[in-house]
């Protein structure tokens, strides 16, 4: 009995998939969701955590904290975070959407604030010891916060508790 | 950090080289990676929620290029993306259903989202397994 090559050929890529853990062909474009990203001007820094896309997105010449709701695919309101006198650079957010991390440049310093959403605030968090928060990334609970930090010319990684 | 908080995983220097560092927490006990071995890392180590998928950006030549490293399999998968995208940034979701990237194309920075929730197998936490799906929780080493 011989086998087609079509037919050898699909049975390797089959055991190859197999092999390999994968359960299908490879990443799949979101269609929708990027189509209207795409018409919205350029956008940065993504952060995926449940169903929620955090980005800093430039709009009218500024830069500002953006989230998006993937399942809904519609953006989510951010009352109390983006403010005129700030410039995001970093943002994660929480698995339920309710906390994010942003590292922003405000008069003249670098800091690092969590927004809450349910009360609609964002609070400064510290660095010490002092040092220049670079980028943060939330657990996905929000209860810790692991930041890069610059301290005299050294980059390191501080984990910070919240509650 | 990975979703569960155990992993964290930086970019470092070593001898001059980049490398990525994978380490428990709180011990900040050392995991080896040994899929990457050979590979450069440019940015954005982005972790599961149990650890399992390792995510990041690697240089190869002059293209940047999406890598997972399934821990628990063993398995690198480079990601096949559209072609002609700058890769700048990448957040895998913690369940590892879905990956966003930042990149340019056309001289213009753009994020895009992706399914891969028919490619990896999720990571979710215990409580949220799903009966029937495959086991991955503590699978990693």
């Amino acid at each position: 009995m011989t086998l087609g090559r079509a037919h050898v050929a699909g049975m390797a890529a089959g055991l190859a998939a197999l092999l390999s853990g994968c359960l299908g062909p490879g990443p799949m474009p979101m269609q929708g969701l990027n189509r209207s990203l795409a018409e919205q001007g350029s956008q940065g820094e993504p952060s995926l955590s449940g169903r929620w896309l955090a980005l800093i997105a430039n709009r009218q010449g500024r830069d500002r904290v953006e989230l998006v709701d993937v399942e809904r695919q519609r953006p989510v309101p951010l009352p109390g975070l983006n403010r005129p006198d700030a410039l995001p650079l970093s943002v994660s957010v929480s698995a339920d959407g309710s906390r994010l991390a942003v590292v922003r440049q405000r008069e003249g310093r670098t800091e690092l604030v969590l927004h809450r959403r349910t009360v609609m605030s964002s609070e400064p968090i510290r660095m010490e010891p002092e040092g220049v928060p670079r980028r943060a990334t939330l657990r996905a609970d929000g209860r810790e916060i692991a930041v890069e930090v610059s301290r005299g010319g050294l980059v390191q990684v501080d984990l910070i508790a919240v509650p | 950090m990975s979703g569960n908080g155990q992993w964290l995983a930086s970019l470092v220097e070593r001898e001059g080289t980049p490398a990525v560092l994978l380490q428990e927490q709180p011990s900040g006990r050392r995991i080896p990676l040994p899929q990457l071995r050979g590979l450069t890392p440019h940015r954005s180590p982005s972790l599961s929620w149990n650890g399992r998928y390792l995510a990041l950006l690697v240089q190869q030549g002059p293209r940047r290029l999406a890598v997972v490293e399934d821990r628990a399999r063993g398995r690198l998968h480079r990601l096949q993306l559209p072609a002609g995208l700058e890769l700048e940034r990448l957040s895998l979701a913690p369940d590892g259903r879905r990956l966003a990237v930042a990149a340019v194309a056309q001289g213009r920075s753009q994020v895009r989202l992706f399914d891969l929730s028919g490619f990896l197998e999720p990571d979710l936490p215990p409580a949220w397994a799903v009966r029937g799906a495959p086991a991955v929780s503590g699978e990693a080493p």
